[in-house]
């Protein structure tokens, strides 16, 4: 499916990697290097997973150091995860209210943090042309979903919404 | 359980969560506010690097200056040199040449004052992804004709990319950007990372569930970013018709670099369900898509877990 390229001879897919950029790409030229590898045996990837699946064992930095057996040597005396310290909270918590506009009108957007974390978004209120059900439907876009099941969903964003703008506001307010 | 240290930003035009697994090293503990911090400022970074609707930005400066060698950041240079790399691999379906066609297509604003942003670059007839020359050594680019570049396809899996570099040490972390992601190690359960896939027809629900560890996931949506002029048209378009590809209504990628994931589920989402699968297995990445008829096509290694060894 690759067509020669019409003007240069050699056809590689992905470009070598970068001479000498800064430092800060370095992962970035790993990958790359990997990902040639990789091409010539298209398998790989499908047959490491289940192997490494088995092997996942407990975490290098036990999250839950009292799951870590007691046979294994610990390098480091094991110390009780107490971290005295609460992370700083870097959104303050409470409820916050922004407006985002756009061409197509304004929204109002309620923010709740909690725990320093975005808890909930919701519009309070909709002046645009789109209707509320529409614009209803990305709203737990915004929020990550925290149940047992799901760390993470990974989908869309709305970059071009108003409602990004008013969480936007909402989310200046609680710094 | 342990807990995380989480925080939020409204980022590159996202909201970017990132989460660190707390450790029961208390000097590094204490110091993950400060490196989640760092960790954001790259996102702030690659956006004035690369971001289109910025006068400002470096791109918008290169869009400036054609015919010329202009030298520019590593950022930069790699976010272009990335994007070339997969448009010469989809033969020219994706390409990042589109600035000017999107701004056609009325993503030409600011949206958060509803100011125009136009570059105001003429194209002179056709331009395509050969239209820009590279030079490594240099480090310049040189754009042989008028165009805009567009790196939204790769901008955020570079700026997550990087993020993760920041918080490496940390071993078990998410770095979120509105539904694209590295997780890297476990979870707060001690488990692999649980992401779900968004059902790109009812967008509160998860069609599928991977698990993932030391992996990236970048989707692709006809669901994100609707075109201002409400036509049935959104964010994507295929640079050989400058129209939105209907053939598929979401893409998802797993690699093990988020920028990887980013552009090749754009590219995927362009060239269709069979070419698309095509490419991500030519690719190495495991990827799933879907038809706007919810028809499911996958590469051979799409699983229920991508588990990668730390990098």
């Amino acid at each position: 499916m690759i067509p020669a390229p019409p003007e240069s001879g050699p056809p590689p897919v992905m470009p070598e990697p970068p001479a000498v950029p800064t430092v800060t790409l370095e992962p970035l030229k790993k990958v790359r290097t990997e990902k040639v590898q990789k091409r010539a045996n298209p398998k790989t990837v499908a047959a490491e997973v289940p192997a490494l699946v088995a092997v996942t064992p407990a975490p290098a930095v036990a999250a839950e150091p009292a799951a870590v057996p007691a046979t294994t040597a610990p390098t480091v005396e094991p110390k009780p995860v107490e971290p005295p310290v609460p992370p700083k909270p870097l959104l303050k918590d409470g409820t916050y209210s922004g407006w985002g506009t756009s061409r197509h009108g304004d929204i109002q957007a309620t923010v709740v943090i909690e725990n320093g974390r975005i808890a909930s978004a919701y519009i309070a209120q909709c002046l645009t042309r789109y209707s509320c059900s529409w614009i209803a439907g990305i709203v737990p876009q915004v929020v990550q979903r925290q149940s047992a099941e799901v760390d993470y969903v990974s989908g869309a964003t709305q970059s071009t919404n108003a409602f990004y703008y008013a969480v936007l506001e909402a989310l200046s307010k609680a710094k | 359980m342990s807990g995380s240290h989480l925080h939020s930003a409204a980022l590159m035009g996202t909201v970017v969560n990132i989460q660190v697994v707390r450790t029961a090293d208390q000097a590094l503990d204490r110091l993950a506010p400060d490196a989640i911090e760092r960790a954001m400022n790259w996102f702030r970074t690659v956006e004035s690097s690369c971001n289109r609707f910025d006068p400002s930005s470096e791109v918008r400066q290169l869009s400036r200056q054609i015919g010329v060698a202009v030298p520019v950041s590593a950022i930069l240079f790699e976010a272009v040199q990335f994007a070339l790399a997969v448009a010469e691999e989809s033969d020219g379906a994706f390409d990042p040449t589109v600035g000017v066609a999107m701004e056609e297509h009325g993503f030409d604003r600011e949206y958060q004052s509803g100011a125009s942003t136009a570059s105001g670059v003429r194209e002179r007839g056709t331009v395509k992804y050969r239209d820009v020359g590279l030079d490594v050594d240099a480090r310049t680019i040189t754009l042989q004709k008028p165009l805009l570049l567009d790196l939204s396809a790769v901008a955020k899996g570079l700026a997550i990319d990087l993020a993760a570099r920041e918080l490496a040490s940390y071993g078990h972390f998410a770095v979120d950007a509105g539904g694209d992601l590295y997780a890297a190690g476990l979870n707060p359960h001690a488990r692999p990372w649980s992401v779900g896939i968004r059902h790109p027809r009812e967008t509160d629900q998860c069609i599928e569930i991977v698990q993932l560890s030391n992996a990236a996931m970048c989707t692709s949506g006809d669901y994100e970013r609707r075109r201002p002029a409400d036509d049935g048209g959104h964010h994507i378009l295929d640079a050989r018709t400058r129209e939105s590809p209907a053939a598929v209504a979401s893409a998802t990628v797993i690699a093990r670099s988020a920028m990887v994931a980013d552009a090749l589920a754009t590219a995927a989402f362009v060239l269709g369900p069979a070419d698309g699968v095509q490419l991500l297995e030519r690719s190495g990445v495991m990827g799933v898509m879907f038809t706007p008829g919810l028809e499911r096509f996958s590469t051979t290694g799409m699983a229920g877990a991508a588990i990668f060894p730390n990098a």
